[in-house]
């Protein structure tokens, strides 16, 4: 390879080296990792039953400011009765069944007595493991007001 | 920058009597699922263009969930990361005229 060549690999490889700290960077309007990062560590962003009863007819979206993760899991709550749906933006507007507006329903697990227990869950993941899904933009609504969803989300940091 | 964001054709697919395909022009997903209405009593259909109304051709048949637990899906994903999954090519058919399964898919946009 001739000495220029060798130059010019050497430049690209800089570039792109620069190119990942700007993608890791944080951005003024959204919170964590840049769209579509990809982050050597796996770490929980969103944990925990998820309380929606403060927001607007119930609906909320998982974060209010867009933050990206990797992967995200919905899972109805044993123990309560209502049936969650999920969905776009177009839930936080939605008038009559919010349900008609959402893309998945999960069925409630009241009492265990279904599937061995297990509960119906919505999982969505990057395949290349980036962080490419904006939590701002999955809204999430319970049937039964209070009732509280299950959610966990991952970001690579 | 990338993200992985719902499409505008996600929602409740009314089928009323013969298959019908998710959407009506080439529209390309990276995430694609299809499950029963929670509440609604058809059998729910996968297929191509082909698909028949006896099953014939089917790609996956979904029981609806008439009493709580896990419901049925069907779920296809490119693991490449790519939109490859054509919308268009993809029909779907409820037993019960009328009935709307509900369709979920996520494509890669740039924004």
């Amino acid at each position: 390879m001739k000495r220029r060549e060798l130059f010019q690999k050497a430049l690209s490889v800089g570039a792109a080296v620069a190119a990942a700290g700007i993608l890791r960077g944080q951005s003024s309007s959204s919170t964590g990792p840049a769209g579509g990062s990809r982050g050597s560590q796996l770490v929980a962003i969103v944990t925990g039953p998820f309380d929606t009863s403060s927001s607007p007819n119930g609906v909320r979206p998982i974060t209010n400011t867009p933050q990206y993760a990797t992967y995200v899991r919905i899972q109805a709550h044993p123990g309560q009765e209502g049936k969650i749906a999920i969905g776009g933006p177009a839930m936080a507007s939605a008038t009559g069944n919010v349900a008609n507006s959402a893309f998945v329903e999960l069925w409630p697990n009241w009492d265990g007595s279904m599937d061995s227990g297990q509960s119906d869950t919505w999982i969505l993941s990057d395949p290349g493991w980036l962080n490419t899904i904006n939590l701002a933009d999955i809204y999430v609504w319970p049937e039964i007001a209070g009732e509280t969803p299950v959610i966990t989300a991952f970001q690579l940091v | 920058m990338t993200i992985l964001s719902p499409s505008a054709v996600s929602g409740p697919l009314t089928v009323s009597g013969a298959p019908v395909p998710i959407a009506t022009s080439s529209t390309l997903v990276n995430h694609l699922s299809v499950k029963p209405r929670l509440g609604q009593w058809s059998k729910v259909l996968i297929g191509g263009a082909n698909l028949g109304t006896d099953e014939s051709n089917a790609m996956s048949v979904l029981y609806p969930v008439p009493n709580g637990g896990r419901a049925d899906a069907f779920v296809v994903q490119d693991q490449g990361g790519q939109n490859t999954i054509d919308l268009s090519q993809i029909y779907v058919y409820a037993t019960i005229p009328g009935d709307t399964p509900m369709v979920e898919a996520f494509e890669y946009k740039t924004v």
